[in-house]
């Protein structure tokens, strides 16, 4: 059995009027919601200065494009047959890009622009770059003048703790790899991996002595304990150079390898914990290059069993290099004048230091004269002298 | 009396947002290294897992270079923020077949989805030295490159933002990965670094706002579930012809309200 199938009914005239009046009201609609966004588009456009790009197949137009310094908006309007993206290049660097505009709409990039002269990619990758002039003007004058604000540092300092982070790696592996040797009971590659850790411990050194306590288990030096070497309190690096290097013996420093591993860990963990304001991270350098300039190079003291003193100076000074060079973008844009100082006393300490390279590595600092040692001291008293202007200059100790 | 309620309890509902202060710009330090890591981190295995999928390719070991393509450029798709400052690279390591006007023929057509293209569409591994040593190349010079630079903490912030957008515009249609269909790995991949910078910045996005901070969450469960839906055994994900339509439908809400709310995170850090 089956029900008759319904057959569609022809349209009634009535039926037929209704779809042809409801097409004229969408159509009126439409008609008024296209004045409504254009009237719209053209408010933004108004209101906000917006600069109006059309990408089309095979270049944008316009292509060539000029704006005051600051704040800018470009309206991208895609009709292209693809889906692309606009940027803003500084080198190969993009500064801002809005990917993926389909074909045929339209998206807003909201760039603040410094002066100078960036290219633009435009739609497909073989099509021509465009290119767009930043003017500067007295407001952007008036800021490249100006002393950085305090999110102008969330860089740098972040790719400091970036640093301190790797280095602390590296200071735990190698105590480790030390640790090993002496638990194995190979003096002579426990003599060798001392040098490794100690340089990766000297390139931490600056932000290290901010920890006071936990530094002094890992730096101290015999002289600070009553008893000096005999001391039983005598414990981390110092005393392993001791015993490895003055008593050529691996008695009694497994328990203190140990607990050395413990220390450099925790001051790699406290190292990430702490935070550490703008001017402190040129003081700590500047600290550090004035101890080595007033005592450690003349001393050398601090490396007085093994004489690998000009190890731990080379990476005092990669530190003070890795510092001005996360500075650099600051100092450039509102300290210029420091940095020809700053550069040629870094250069000037290298080629000391380099001095004393050959192809083993360091000369011993037993071998170092008096007056060598005076110069090395002039150069570290010179950089550090150097980077002491950054904090006035850049008004570091007065952030907001 | 009844308005005076509701003036107060206005008052008291609107007056915490007031009383938190701005984000100190010192308290994005943490947050912005620490991404610095997990990029630096990603990137290594980017280099070490391309190094793979490419030896796979060069001996001519077809199966293996089809199941490594997508998990290895989870790793790049996980850091676009980031990778994508570099214009060039991210042209010659990401660019698909329309960024070229010559389509496949496009000499500097090259990276991975050049690659997709030969594995999954002409089923073969036959003359890829020069792609696959010019990706390896060009991996390494990211990783030299990223290692150099110093994270604009505006580029780190908005990069959530960029993540959902990229998914927005170029997963839900399918179109990243349209030879090898591994565009949920991508998608995951996207998702997981958005949520990784919002997990980074939490504790300051809490202070200034935690409701937003609830939704956001909310949204980020619900995209994780429907793509969990396709997971495979492996720890995979099926191709994505497999989604249906349901699904993707699901996810075009969810996935444009985080695009929408993430893009709001920059002006509530301080770094507009």
């Amino acid at each position: 059995m089956s029900s008759p199938t319904p057959q569609p009914a022809p349209p009634s005239r009535a039926l037929r009027w209704a779809v042809a009046g409801s097409v004229v009201v969408m159509i009126a609609a439409g008609g008024l919601f296209y004045y409504a966004s254009q009237l719209a588009a053209s408010k933004r456009q108004a209101n906000h200065n917006e600069i109006t790009v059309t990408i089309h197949d095979h270049a944008c137009e316009p292509n060539a494009l000029s704006v005051p310094a600051g704040r800018a908006s470009f309206r991208i309007v895609n009709r292209s047959d693809r889906a692309v993206e606009w940027e803003i290049l500084d080198g190969v660097l993009v500064v801002e890009e809005r990917e993926n505009i389909a074909p045929g709409l339209s998206q807003v990039i909201n760039a603040n622009l410094l002066p100078g002269d960036y290219a633009i990619t435009c739609g497909l990758l073989s099509n021509p770059r465009g290119t767009l002039h930043v003017t500067p003007t007295a407001e952007s004058d008036a800021q490249a003048k100006a002393k950085p604000s305090m999110v102008a540092f969330i860089g740098p300092l972040s790719e400091f703790r970036v640093y301190l982070s790797g280095q602390g790696s590296a200071l735990v592996k190698t105590t480790t790899a030390l640790q090993h040797a002496i638990d194995a009971g190979d003096l002579g590659q426990a003599q060798t991996l001392y040098v490794p850790a100690r340089e990766a411990y000297q390139r931490l050194a600056p932000a290290a002595q901010r920890l006071a306590e936990l530094d002094n288990a890992i730096n101290a030096r015999a002289d600070y304990f009553e008893h000096r070497e005999q001391d039983p309190a005598f414990i981390g690096f110092h005393r392993l150079e001791y015993g490895l290097f003055q008593q050529h013996s691996l008695d009694g420093l497994a328990p203190i390898a140990q607990r050395l591993v413990n220390d450099v860990t925790a001051l790699k963990q406290q190292l990430l914990a702490q935070s550490l304001p703008p001017e402190q991270l040129v003081n700590i350098v500047v600290r550090n290059l004035n101890s080595l300039a007033d005592v450690r190079a003349a001393s050398g003291e601090e490396e007085r069993y093994s004489h690998i003193d000009l190890n731990g100076f080379a990476a005092n000074l990669q530190v003070a290099h890795k510092v001005v060079e996360l500075m650099r973008p600051l100092l450039s844009k509102s300290a210029a004048a420091l940095l020809p100082t700053i550069d040629s006393a870094l250069a000037a300490f290298d080629s000391e230091l380099q001095g004393f390279k050959g192809d083993n590595g360091y000369a011993r600092y037993d071998s170092i004269t008096v007056d060598q040692r005076k110069q090395i001291a002039d150069k570290a008293k010179a950089l550090a002298a150097a980077l002491d202007g950054i904090d006035p200059a850049l008004g570091l100790s007065g952030l907001q | 009396m009844k308005k005076s309620i509701i003036a107060l309890s206005l008052l008291m509902t609107l007056s915490p947002l007031s009383a938190f202060a701005a984000t100190a710009p010192l308290d994005l330090v943490g947050p912005v290294s620490d991404y610095k890591i997990y990029v630096t981190e990603e990137i290594a295995e980017l280099v070490t897992q391309t190094q793979a999928f490419t030896t796979a390719i060069n001996k001519g070991d077809l199966a293996t270079a089809k199941k490594l393509y997508a998990p290895t450029r989870v790793h790049y798709e996980s850091i676009e923020p980031i990778a994508e400052l570099f214009s060039d690279l991210d042209a010659s390591i990401d660019s698909r077949v329309d960024d070229h006007e010559k389509g496949v023929t496009a000499e500097d057509f090259t990276g991975f989805h050049r690659i997709e293209y030969a594995l999954f569409s002409q089923n073969s591994t036959q003359g890829l030295e020069a792609l696959t040593a010019k990706l390896n190349t060009d991996v390494n010079d990211l990783k030299t490159r990223v290692d150099g630079l110093t994270f604009p903490p505006e580029k780190v912030v908005g990069g959530a933002a960029a993540l959902l957008e990229e998914v927005a515009a170029t997963k839900i249609s399918g179109e990243e990965d349209r030879y090898s269909h591994t565009d949920l790995y991508d998608f995951q991949g996207n998702i997981d670094g958005a949520k990784k910078i919002v997990d980074l910045f939490r504790g300051q996005i809490d202070k200034q706002d935690k409701v937003f901070l609830a939704k956001v969450d909310k949204n980020f469960a619900t995209v994780d579930k429907i793509l969990a839906k396709y997971k495979t055994p492996d720890g995979g994900f099926q191709t994505y012809d497999k989604v249906k339509e349901n699904d993707r439908k699901a996810l075009v809400g969810p996935v444009n309200t985080l695009a929408e709310d993430l893009s709001t995170l920059r002006g509530k850090l301080g770094l507009n």
